[in-house]
């Protein structure tokens, strides 16, 4: 099972060279690796949560709750640092213990009262939201506008460069290599995979899964609130509606990435890839002239086409039944 | 296992990337040489961007920047996201920066959250504008402004007053708008109250509701208005959703423009039919096609190597001569010598004379 997901992985590369290069010859500026890597920026805040919904999903939940934990911790770190006057960076740590912690609230819900997850999330998802507008009210500031006035320290976390390598990318780079030594090299991981395969089998072997999940909810909350930070920082300012849009992306990007939305099957590597295509495709339509609110049309049949192809041998056999069936229906 | 294969992807990504790095020897960079002086117009590329796309009030507005556009020969590409957030925002303002755009008019939907985005947009010698709503005012030159809180406040008042039989005497007033917490909606109310003070004395105000920018709620907050205060005599909605809603909330009640007076802004479309049924008597808007023009203009005059002066005028065809003011006419403190607020010149007030002549 798990030897089909490289496979995998290499029609994804394919999709990213062959991103590449017809972007590049549409507009020759898509080649400059300066823009390429400085796009990082817009998609390395899903890239970091899709990378943990992966191991949600592969335990057979999901997460949907990950875009309102972003504005949520983006308000507490406003809030903490610039009302309260804390250290800009005690401020965004336990803004991230934040995150961990409405994670933790979830995966409790969900391993031990086995209510299905995405209710549960659900309910997170306007929970937190809410927590975040209420969080913002009390600061005094209109949440029209949000809080701003940080540290050029704080600005540099993501708008930063080292080596005229953006900040951005070596985040995802680490954090990626964090979610794949413990999805791929660890006891941890492994016991993730065989919870989703098939949990009661897992149970008796005398894994404890309820922990295994639980601990999956909160590893995806914490890097929620890496990204609210990474998010703050990039924009400057604090705001309780910051990842309010990002649900679709971080599910698309697992899902295009090869993890089995019924759990069992996949890795970050996809993700990783899949988040990297779906963000250069935005940047290149949008180089290439296409609107923005057109972009949504080209991400959507990509994910629809990969699914289907996903399928594989069985993808073929059904679209020919789907064809004779037409084709008897004619006759009639 | 998994091991080898990742490095198998990781390799080839490194390998790949190195390809394009040596591709890229040429480095387009991401300035514009700093070139001063005229341009050819065909060669500037302005990027015209809403706060989100398919509202009828910003399709306007870029309907008048592209007829500009035509007009003089250059190129307006009109680009925003279906939800107005600030992330998208700053995604485009990147892409226009990233596709070598010459500048960029922008109505943004936030005061402080596009200022990382709009200074990479300076550094790489982009011109920035912005219109309907404003930003910091440190990170553009011309803010394209329908109007400061002192015109548009008195002319909510005078709206109203202009259908009232004797305005001097005691009037119930109610303010009915999007939210507490909108900087320039908030603006108009608090001047006109001031305006109010002075002019009309005997006017009370007895509420101020809220509608959230929703239509059912803004619908059912009509409503009840109508409800609470039985006695009101105006209802002042300086917002395009609460306007609508609080005419529908008195049609359904059975009322008309001789049981209570209804004023605002909204676009003409979305008045049309509670003027035609005399629910309403009048409402204002400034032309938002003249604002999308006069913005994309600006914003190709400086691209083609304009210096913007504070006190000077611009010459813009079609909408004749405009002047630019200083940042504090809207109640900035920052001061520069090419940062200013350029004000439309005219605002409309639709009745049923004149509503037919505007599509927006």
């Amino acid at each position: 099972m798990l030897k089909k997901i490289p496979k995998w992985n290499l029609v994804l590369l394919t999709t990213l060279l062959a991103e590449i290069i017809i972007f590049g010859l549409i507009n020759p500026r898509f080649w400059n690796i300066k823009i390429l890597l400085n796009s990082f920026n817009d998609f390395v805040g899903i890239a970091i949560i899709a990378f943990f919904v992966t191991f949600v999903i592969i335990t057979g939940g999901i997460d949907i709750s990950g875009g309102s934990i972003i504005g949520l911790t983006s308000v507490v770190t406003g809030l903490l640092s610039q009302v309260y006057g804390m250290n800009m960076w005690g401020a965004a740590l336990l803004a991230v213990l934040a995150g961990g912690l409405c994670g933790l609230l979830n995966g409790v819900l969900i391993a031990y009262t086995r209510v299905q997850a995405m209710v549960i999330t659900l309910g997170g998802m306007l929970l937190y939201s809410g927590i975040a507008l209420v969080l913002v009210g009390m600061s005094g500031a209109s949440t029209y506008e949000g809080i701003s006035g940080f540290s050029q320290g704080f600005i540099n976390l993501a708008n930063g460069k080292i080596w005229s390598i953006p900040h951005s990318v070596i985040i995802f780079v680490v954090m990626l290599l964090i979610a794949y030594v413990l999805l791929h090299w660890t006891r941890y991981g492994r016991y993730i995979y065989l919870t989703g395969i098939n949990q009661n089998s897992a149970e008796y072997s005398g894994i404890n899964t309820r922990k295994i999940i639980t601990s999956t909810y909160v590893l995806s909350g914490l890097s929620a609130g890496i990204a609210g930070i990474i998010l703050t920082s990039y924009l400057g300012s604090s705001r309780a509606d910051f990842g309010a849009e990002y649900l679709m992306p971080i599910l698309t990007a697992v899902v295009l990435g090869g993890t089995l939305i019924t759990g069992g099957k996949g890795g970050v590597v996809g993700t990783a890839l899949a988040s990297i295509i779906i963000g250069f495709l935005k940047l290149g339509l949008q180089m290439g002239g296409v609107q923005t609110q057109y972009i949504g049309l080209a991400t959507g049949m990509l994910l629809i086409i990969s699914v289907a192809f996903m399928g594989g041998q069985k993808f073929k056999v059904n679209v020919r039944r789907l064809l004779n069936f037409k084709k008897d229906r004619e006759v009639i | 296992m998994s091991k080898s294969k990742f490095f198998k992807v990781f390799t080839g990504l490194a390998i790949s990337t190195m390809l394009l790095a040596a591709c890229n020897s040429e480095g387009a960079g991401s300035s514009n040489d700093g070139e001063k002086g005229e341009k050819d117009a065909s060669d500037i590329e302005v990027v015209f961007i809403p706060k989100m796309t398919g509202n009828a009030f910003f399709e306007s507005g870029n309907d008048g920047a592209q007829e500009m556009a035509e007009k003089i020969g250059f190129n307006v590409k009109y680009d925003g996201a279906p939800e107005g957030t600030v992330a998208n925002q700053v995604q485009i303002i990147n892409s226009a920066v990233n596709s070598g755009a010459d500048a960029i008019a922008i109505s943004s939907v936030s005061s402080d959250g596009l200022n990382q985005a709009l200074q990479k947009a300076l550094d790489a010698g982009i011109k920035v504008v912005t219109w309907d709503s404003d930003v910091d005012p440190k990170y553009r030159s011309a803010y394209i402004n329908q109007g400061t809180p002192d015109i548009l406040g008195a002319m909510l008042v005078d709206m109203a007053a202009e259908q009232l039989e004797n305005p001097d005497e005691p009037q119930q007033v109610a303010w009915f708008y999007s939210s507490p917490t909108v900087p320039d909606q908030n603006s108009w109310v608090d001047y006109a109250e001031k305006y109010i003070a002075e002019k009309y004395p005997n006017w009370e105000i007895a509420t101020k509701q809220f509608g959230e920018g929703n239509e059912q709620v803004s619908l059912q907050k009509g409503e009840s208005i109508l409800d609470t205060y039985p006695d009101i005599d105006v209802i002042i909605c300086p917002d395009s959703t609460a306007l609508p809603a609080m005419a529908q909330a008195a049609q359904n009640k059975g009322l008309n423009k001789e049981d209570v007076v209804i004023t605002g802004f909204a676009s003409p479309n979305s008045m049309r039919q509670y003027i035609e049924n005399e629910t309403i008597e009048n409402h204002g808007l400034w032309d938002v096609k003249d604002q999308g023009a006069l913005a994309v203009y600006i914003a190709y005059h400086l691209a083609q190597g304009n210096e913007l002066k504070v006190g000077g005028t611009i010459d813009v065809p079609e909408l004749g001569e405009v002047k630019v003011e200083p940042n504090t006419v809207q109640g900035y403190d920052y001061e520069a010598e090419d940062s200013g607020i350029i004000i439309l010149p005219e605002r409309i007030v639709f009745t049923k004379e004149n509503t037919n002549d505007y599509d927006f």
